[in-house]
């Protein structure tokens, strides 16, 4: 069973699975606090775009860790599509490994769900979060983060999915056998112009 | 009229291996992939008839040359055609053969259907390593001073660039230099050294390493290079780009010469423009007298005029063109309505002198 990919939020607020709100907020706070630090201190020693974008994206993951995590239905709805996610990736790999029948089924399900878990907590989510009144308080997230970070975050989800795409079984091809000796050879030859 | 029956002719194993070996030996995957979907005139079931005229562009039209044999000894593997086969007379999505898939994106590659190649290897999921191989060898090449092969493998590495921001789908990377050409002239020169042709050679250098090749990332690996290897690898980055740059050369060196011409007036404009651009009775006798239009200007840059043509037009059009063009011109306020495209550069500027556009 592979998570990787899939983003868990309690990891990102360093809780276990059955933490409580208040331990949400006072681990938000912390590592928000810290993170603000580390930020203030870069800005001093200068600025990267590389940076701000890290910046922006940790400080995007921290608020939607908290926003999610401190009410509970969200929560609950979280932990419900993220193992369901996981689950249907590992029955398609199952089936594609038995070479069963409803492998394309399994497939399209699972294409369905990791795009919906993707969109929902690594994109509406954070967007949600950044306009929440605790997170700005704590962040002190404005519309320009929000400007920036809309085409950071979408980066990253594509990140995410390409990730997660990679290990997955071929479908729309058989697998390739690449021999990385033969490629290099080929590349010298079509630089050669042959 | 009664529609007109047609009966369609069988396709032969002959037919099915010269469309596919025409689509792997001109590095088409989207043919490639046509002649795969639920309706391809390949398919027995489909009332699609390849040998009809829509179909042509299918059908091989020249069978003699290398990477067509080449494509036809492979799809004659007895293996291969059973596989196809298969997957043309199954219900439901069919998989692609990943040693066809792999040829064809090789021949992409080798005739610059750099996005044609993208997808391929993207399919394969080797894209990521095969342009870390391209800037491998593309920097060995660069350590041997062998610059044409060096642009050679930056271009093909950075033409495999992928748009994963791209909606609603992933795609490949586009050259789009009309959109770059805006963005490097977005804000308006106030003061000369805000413009880009008048600013520090490295800065000129970087910023059009950054724009030639589509990637910024492509431009800091070049960093560390040396100036004289650095300009080398931008002349012979504009020759590939832009096969037509001496013709812009010799336009520009008018354009170059009609600025001189408008020196007074121009200068006279842009001082009315930053005071506020107030038309004077003064300046509107004046410009009747004066019958050439300052838009002549980048008119002459781009080699035709756009009818009530904005600098922007025609900063894109140029872009379009001649890539490189952009880096040489500045956005030049006439009046607080007006602006154009003019000329304008560094007498001292490496760029400059080794592209040649001004004539000692």
């Amino acid at each position: 069973m592979s998570e990787q990919g899939y983003i868990n939020y309690f990891e990102v607020l360093d809780l276990p699975v059955d933490c409580k709100p208040g331990e949400v907020r006072k681990n938000y706070k912390k590592l928000m606090k810290d993170l603000v630090i580390e930020i203030a201190k870069a800005a001093h020693e200068g600025m990267t775009d590389d940076k701000r974008d890290k910046y922006l994206l940790d400080m995007a993951r921290l608020n939607t860790a908290f926003y999610i995590l401190r009410d509970n239905d969200r929560r609950e709805r979280y932990v419900q599509d993220r193992d369901k996610v996981i689950a249907l990736e590992d029955q398609w790999r199952a089936s594609v490994n038995e070479q069963r029948d409803d492998q394309e089924s399994l497939r399209r399900a699972y294409d369905a769900a990791v795009r919906h878990f993707l969109a929902t907590y690594m994109e509406e989510y954070m967007l949600e979060a950044g306009r929440d009144a605790e997170c700005v308080e704590a962040s002190r997230w404005d519309l320009a983060h929000e400007r920036h970070a809309s085409r950071v975050l979408r980066h990253y989800r594509q990140r995410l999915y390409n990730e997660i795409h990679e290990r997955l079984p071929y479908f729309q091809i058989t697998p390739p056998a690449i021999d990385w000796s033969e490629r290099s050879r080929t590349i010298s030859a079509i630089l050669a112009g042959m | 009229m009664a529609k007109q029956n047609t009966v369609k002719r069988p396709v032969t194993q002959d037919d099915i291996d010269r469309c596919l070996a025409r689509a792997i030996a001109e590095g088409d995957i989207v043919d490639f992939r046509f002649l795969f979907v639920p309706f391809s005139p390949l398919r027995a079931d489909s009332t699609e008839d390849l040998q009809s005229d829509k179909y042509a562009y299918l059908r091989p039209r020249d069978e003699d040359n290398a990477l067509f044999r080449d494509a036809m000894r492979l799809v004659s593997q007895g293996k291969l055609q059973r596989f196809v086969q298969g997957e043309l007379e199954k219900k439901g999505p069919p998989q692609l053969p990943s040693e066809l898939v792999l040829r064809l994106a090789d021949n992409a590659l080798r005739l610059e259907k750099y996005t044609a190649a993208a997808q391929a290897y993207e399919l394969l999921r080797v894209r990521r390593r095969m342009q870390e191989e391209l800037f491998r060898q593309a920097d060995e090449a660069l350590d041997r001073n062998e610059i044409p092969r060096a642009v050679h493998g930056y271009v093909a590495a950075t033409g495999l660039e992928y748009d994963y921001a791209a909606f609603p789908e992933p795609m490949p990377a586009v050259p789009n230099f009309q959109t770059r050409a805006l963005l490097l002239h977005a804000e308006y020169p106030h003061r000369p050294e805000d413009s880009l042709p008048l600013q520090a050679a490295e800065t000129q250098i970087t910023t059009a390493l950054g724009y030639l090749l589509l990637s910024a990332e492509a431009a800091t690996r070049l960093q560390p290079r040396p100036l004289e290897q650095r300009l080398a690898f931008i002349k012979e980055l504009v020759r590939r780009r832009d096969p037509d740059w001496k013709q812009f050369r010799e336009r520009y060196a008018q354009a170059c010469a009609l600025v001189r011409q408008f020196g007074e007036r121009l200068e006279r404009m842009a001082r009315d423009a930053s005071a506020g651009g107030k038309s004077t009775l003064e300046n509107e006798i004046r410009s009747q007298q004066e019958q050439q239009d300052p838009r002549q200007v980048s008119a002459t840059l781009l080699g035709r005029e756009i009818p009530n043509g904005e600098w922007w037009q025609y900063l894109k059009d140029l872009a379009y063109a001649h890539p490189a063009a952009v880096m040489f011109v500045s956005r030049q306020a006439i009046s607080k309505d007006l602006e154009i495209i003019m000329p304008r550069y560094r007498q001292d500027s490496p760029l400059v002198q080794t592209l040649e556009l001004i004539v000692a």
